[in-house]
């Protein structure tokens, strides 16, 4: 083992070219983690954070026809839920005009939430950049895209919305624009208005009737025994209740198979580097041919001489695994310290995998060692005599 | 064509046996046969009543190294190791436990070159490689010792040193010595010479007239 070590330290060019492969593979998993993954988790959390909560809760009929209020008590006396709040959806065309003068006219969709909840369940409120969220049944939030497209609709303007209720007449409102939301990534309400939920039932005719119910937790692993506690306790409601995973599912099916691929690309990049070992390890066989034929002489087994270079592998894998585990690491926490964004928009959700990290390094490590069985094995095959003459 | 053809002879424990020849008559041959390195195609050879060519690849290791010692032309020390760590080198592929450093370091004095313990192989000169290499091929105490052109690398002040030296350990150990060497003066008397020319092998030195039964 002795030998082993020497004979591979005393080649540092190969040994650092060695190791720089197997860092190089890690890393290049390390950062398509960080990037990928913390820009599928960033959607998750935004989709999660704004739209479906952990936990989101929607009737078969398309509106809950429970009480709002009933519900949102049910789920904030479960020990594992921060809030719930009600939500309602629906479209509306929106004009505006200033000093009489018509300006814009867009179709939106637009989403009724319940001020006082919403701001606990949700963090929609954080992404209203100018003025303030919705605090009164005729305050609107605009999203910036819409305020865009109304001709660059700014706070204290009043908008007309006109809503086609249940009964398929028109409904028309005036409002003041409270504040203009724009989110980092664009999963907000960037292309949305936002309006009290009392408001835009009454403009729709659905008092009492509810689109979804947003449910947050203090500890979002439990949204599955959450979920099947609510649906267990209102057994004949036909209420659909969903996990965010469930909920986003189409939205997130997409990038679920991209990172899929990148971690391909990724693990090809580690068979690379496989290639690599094999290469410089044939170079230290080759370099090493004399020494191998000497120790076969003075009574070396072959599978002395396999111990030797597998033994080299293992230390090119564990000290491979070990620099580039603390270089994918150093830049995992550089992405996390520094708010890394995608973009220069959306600010990834960097977190630790232990489990993948450990995994990365020790496939890094095995690979290593299958990549020096060949050239070990070709060291075995050398002749004793023509090793000595040649080498 | 044949390298050996139909050779013969014995050497007793003890004994300084010079193979000597011309260029390409077959003498290292005949040591790699001797040594295992080597198989011959017919006949056998009997090293300590052990028929050598009845053994596999690891029982010929496992042979090399408990029962033969190897000196090389060009000393063949492994250069990522210490003098020391050379001469350790087949008791440790041995996994034997039966010959301690404080043997290696006895030899290296015996060779005169205790004060080189510690350096690194390629650290030391020509002549003190070839020392290295003869305590090295001393140190499982073999049977024989194999030297294959041990002095061919060497000027003849130092030649006559390494040769001085064999054969005082020869005589030290009771240790059986062959050497293949076409630098026959440098060895002046020894105990036997074996000539080999077109590949027969002949006792002594004139082949017209030493010739051995096959």
């Amino acid at each position: 083992m002795k030998l082993a070590k020497r004979m591979l330290f005393n080649k540092r060019g190969s040994l650092i070219g060695a190791v720089l492969a197997v860092t190089i593979g890690i890393l290049v998993i390390h950062v398509n983690f960080v990037i990928f993954q913390g820009l599928f988790d960033a959607i998750v959390r935004d989709i999660s954070e704004y739209r479906n909560g952990d936990v989101l809760v929607t009737n078969e009929d398309d509106y809950i026809d429970k009480s709002d209020s009933t519900i949102v008590r049910f789920f904030e006396r479960i020990s594992y839920v921060e809030a719930a709040t009600p939500r309602l959806s629906s479209t509306a065309e929106m004009e505006i005009t200033k000093n009489g003068k018509l300006i814009e006219k867009t179709r939106i969709p637009v989403v009724g939430v319940d001020p006082f909840t919403d701001i606990r369940a949700s963090t929609v409120y954080e992404t209203v950049t100018e003025g303030t969220y919705v605090f009164s049944r005729n305050s609107i939030v605009l999203g910036n895209t819409v305020a865009n497209d109304l001709g660059g609709a700014v706070v204290g303007d009043n908008v007309k919305v006109m809503i086609i209720d249940r009964w398929g007449e028109e409904q028309t409102k005036r409002f003041t624009v409270s504040g203009i939301a724009k989110s980092p990534g664009g999963q907000g309400f960037d292309y949305s208005a936002v309006m009290h939920i009392d408001t835009l039932r009454d403009m729709t005719d659905r008092v009492d009737q509810t689109g979804s119910i947003m449910v947050k937790l203090n500890d979002p692993s439990k949204a599955f025994e959450v979920k099947e506690f609510f649906l267990a306790s209102f057994p004949n409601d036909d209420f659909l209740a969903e996990t965010i995973e469930e909920s986003a599912e189409q939205q997130l099916a997409g990038f679920r198979s991209g990172i899929a691929m990148i971690n391909m690309i990724g693990y090809f990049g580690m068979m690379s580097s496989a290639f690599a070992i094999v290469t410089i390890q044939m170079m230290l066989v080759n370099g090493k041919t004399k020494e191998i034929g000497v120790m076969r002489a003075i009574g070396a087994k072959r599978k002395d001489i396999l111990i030797i270079f597998i033994f080299q592998g293992m230390l090119i894998g564990a000290i491979g695994a070990g620099v580039g585990t603390a270089t994918g690491l150093g830049y995992t926490i550089y992405a996390k310290e520094t708010k890394m964004s995608f973009n220069n928009s959306l600010p990834l959700e960097v977190s630790y995998n232990w489990e993948k990290i450990i995994q990365t390094a020790l496939a890094s490590f095995v690979l290593a060692i299958i990549a020096s069985l060949y050239p070990s094995y070709r060291a075995t095959k050398l002749l004793p005599v023509e090793a000595m003459r040649t080498g | 064509m044949k390298a050996l053809d139909n050779v013969s002879f014995s050497i007793e424990q003890g004994e300084v046996v010079l193979i000597v020849g011309s260029s390409g008559s077959g003498k290292s041959t005949l040591l790699n046969m001797i040594g295992l390195l080597d198989s011959p195609t017919n006949g056998n050879i009997f090293i300590d009543e052990v028929n050598t060519t009845t053994l596999n690849d690891d029982q010929i290791s496992s042979f090399r190294n408990k029962k033969l010692g190897f000196i090389f032309q060009f000393s063949n020390l492994l250069t990522d190791l210490s003098v020391l760590e050379n001469i350790l080198l087949p008791i440790q592929i041995a996994g034997s436990n039966l010959t301690s450093e404080q043997d290696a370091i006895n030899l290296l004095k015996a060779v005169g070159l205790e004060t080189q313990i510690h350096k690194r192989a390629n650290k030391i000169s020509g002549g003190q490689s070839q020392r290295v290499a003869i305590a090295r091929g001393l140190i499982n105490k073999p049977s024989i010792v194999l030297a294959d052109e041990p002095t061919g690398n060497l000027d003849s002040v130092t030649s006559k040193i390494i040769v001085d030296l064999m054969k005082s350990m020869a005589k030290k150990l009771n240790q059986t010595f062959v050497i293949v060497t076409h630098d026959r003066q440098h060895f002046g008397e020894v105990d036997k010479v074996i000539t080999i020319k077109d590949g027969k092998a002949f006792q002594g030195e004139e082949p017209s007239t030493m010739e051995i039964t096959a």
